[in-house]
């Protein structure tokens, strides 16, 4: 049996866990004059990952990193850190998100260790939607430290010493990312984005962008900062999911215009992904690249790349 | 003042259930003020557990249930208690907690014990301060961000925030909301620069 298995290995090619030596990282791109293209995939609500494999598939060699969600809108799921591990095993590079919501200072310090034993490069976090708002609404709400104080604390680990001082055996090499929204009439949301950026984030994700003019002004308010902007984007699927985002999702704006323009639309889901290119190219002049949101499955994502110019990277 | 609020007459009967001789301590401080525990609803209490079968052996009313000294101090005030097989304290949870410390018998509260507020202007003012033991209020202009916003943030609001709303509940203040107000009225804002540590637990 030994013997057998011995052969049998000889055939097997291991999965490539590492990307190739030619293809610059997420961290190196964010360093390049490249215009970055990130996506979102959502971890099974169960041990079933072939969905958000494949999902991720259909992204391969089209976006520069996926983002894993971490328990998004407080809706249990499996761990990002798991999901991130597999879509790694599959070759992709991973931005694990990290809320401030259900672990304290010793669990995020294990999970960020264990994630950059286990190759992932890049991390980016957030404070996380409460408790209350997802499907375990009576769960104690943890938030030990608020996301500021979570980037402090990764710096720390990074120079090879945690939270309370002790050294570390091997420091997290990890590029350090942070989450914001664009509406700089917000001073509290902008000094919140200005304290990230103080602390040392090395890239800022934004909420979805439809309002071309407001982040516009917020492209001038960050540009002081020198730090990369990766502008949200979330294709419109419908003029009433439109409406309901303006209404439930803070930070989005999405103009009366392109409501219209969805209402009279024959192909509403098609007139959803025109709008996102052609936002998408103006995004392109303002900032450093993308994050493709999309409601449910990336099906269409390669469509809108095309659509916007994107498709090679 | 500490805030609670009564719990419903027919859970405080259903948690006496197994004891007919109750002698019941009401609270002449927080829960007096909030009409949860002074006189008035201690005698009003009594009635109600006659009224449903029980023996109400006797009742007082200390300054503070939260400073009661020893069972001699209740049994001069009220030696009835003596006879009681429970013993109900219409005071918020630090009381009832004081109160069985030094007494034999089971002790149950009327009240639900919710946070650390204020009364003004008659209008119950809930969560103002978490006594977390190493009071920064003042670099928030007065509003406690540990206590007040819902996810405890001490440099900035989440995301969550919304046209000055909280995330968890669109009828209340985002605390950052007030917090910017405040510190703007004092002409303070440059306090908003500040990075503040994590809070030791």
């Amino acid at each position: 049996m030994a013997g057998n298995r011995t052969i049998l290995s000889m055939y097997l090619k291991p999965k490539p866990a590492i990307l190739p030596v030619m293809q610059l990282t997420f961290g190196e791109k964010l360093n390049s004059n490249k215009f970055i293209v990130t996506a979102e995939i959502t971890p099974p609500k169960g041990v079933d990952t072939s969905a958000a494999i494949s999902d991720a598939q259909i992204l391969k060699g089209k976006v520069d990193a996926l983002n894993v969600t971490d328990n998004q809108r407080a809706v249990m799921r499996m761990s990002p850190l798991a999901l991130g591990k597999l879509l790694l095993d599959e070759g992709h590079e991973v931005i694990m998100q990290m809320t401030c919501r259900d672990r304290n200072r010793l669990a995020i310090q294990s999970d960020i260790l264990g994630a950059s034993a286990l190759g992932i490069q890049n991390i980016c976090f957030m404070s996380g939607d409460h408790t209350t708002n997802g499907d375990h609404p009576g769960a104690k709400p943890v938030y030990d430290l608020d996301s500021i104080q979570l980037i402090s604390m990764i710096q720390k680990m990074k120079t090879g010493f945690d939270f309370s001082g002790n050294e570390l055996e091997g420091a997290p090499e990890l590029v350090v990312g942070a989450v914001s929204n664009t509406d700089p009439s917000q001073p509290m949301q902008m000094m919140k984005l200005e304290k990230k950026v103080r602390m040392g984030a090395q890239f800022i994700q934004t909420q979805a962008v439809y309002d071309i003019g407001q982040f516009e002004k917020f492209a001038e308010f960050t540009n002081h900062f020198d730090v990369p902007i990766i502008a949200g984007v979330i294709p419109l699927r419908s003029a009433n999911a439109a409406r309901f985002m303006n209404q439930n999702i803070p930070g989005v704006n999405v103009e009366e215009e392109l409501i219209t323009r969805m209402d009279n639309a024959d192909d509403p889901v098609l007139e959803g992904l025109i709008i996102c290119a052609e936002t998408i190219s103006m995004l392109k002049k303002t900032c450093r690249g993308v994050h493709l949101m999309p409601i449910g499955q990336h099906l269409n994502t390669p469509k809108l790349l095309e659509m916007a110019g994107l498709s090679v990277r | 003042m500490i805030i609670s609020s009564a719990k419903p007459f027919e859970e405080i009967l259903l948690s006496l259930d197994r004891y007919d001789d109750i002698f019941v301590i009401g609270c002449n401080v927080c829960a007096a003020k909030l009409h949860l525990g002074g006189e008035p609803e201690v005698l009003d209490m009594c009635e109600c557990l006659r009224n449903a079968g029980k023996n109400v052996v006797g009742w007082i009313l200390p300054t503070a249930a939260c400073s009661v000294q020893s069972w001699e101090s209740l049994v001069e005030k009220n030696p009835a208690i003596e006879d009681a097989r429970a013993i109900l304290v219409m005071g918020c949870g630090s009381g009832t907690s004081v109160v069985a410390s030094v007494v034999d018998v089971p002790v149950y509260s009327s009240n639900d014990t919710t946070s650390l507020g204020g009364l003004s202007n008659d209008v119950v003012l809930h969560d103002q301060c978490a006594m977390c033991g190493k009071c920064i209020i003042a670099d928030f202009g007065g509003v406690c961000p540990t206590t007040q916003c819902a996810k405890g943030l001490l440099n900035g609001p989440c995301g969550g925030s919304m046209n000055g709303r909280c995330e968890v509940d669109r009828e209340t203040d985002c605390a950052w909301e007030l917090i910017y107000k405040r510190l703007k009225i004092i002409g303070r804002l440059d306090l908003l620069d500040e990075l503040h540590e994590p809070k030791e637990h």
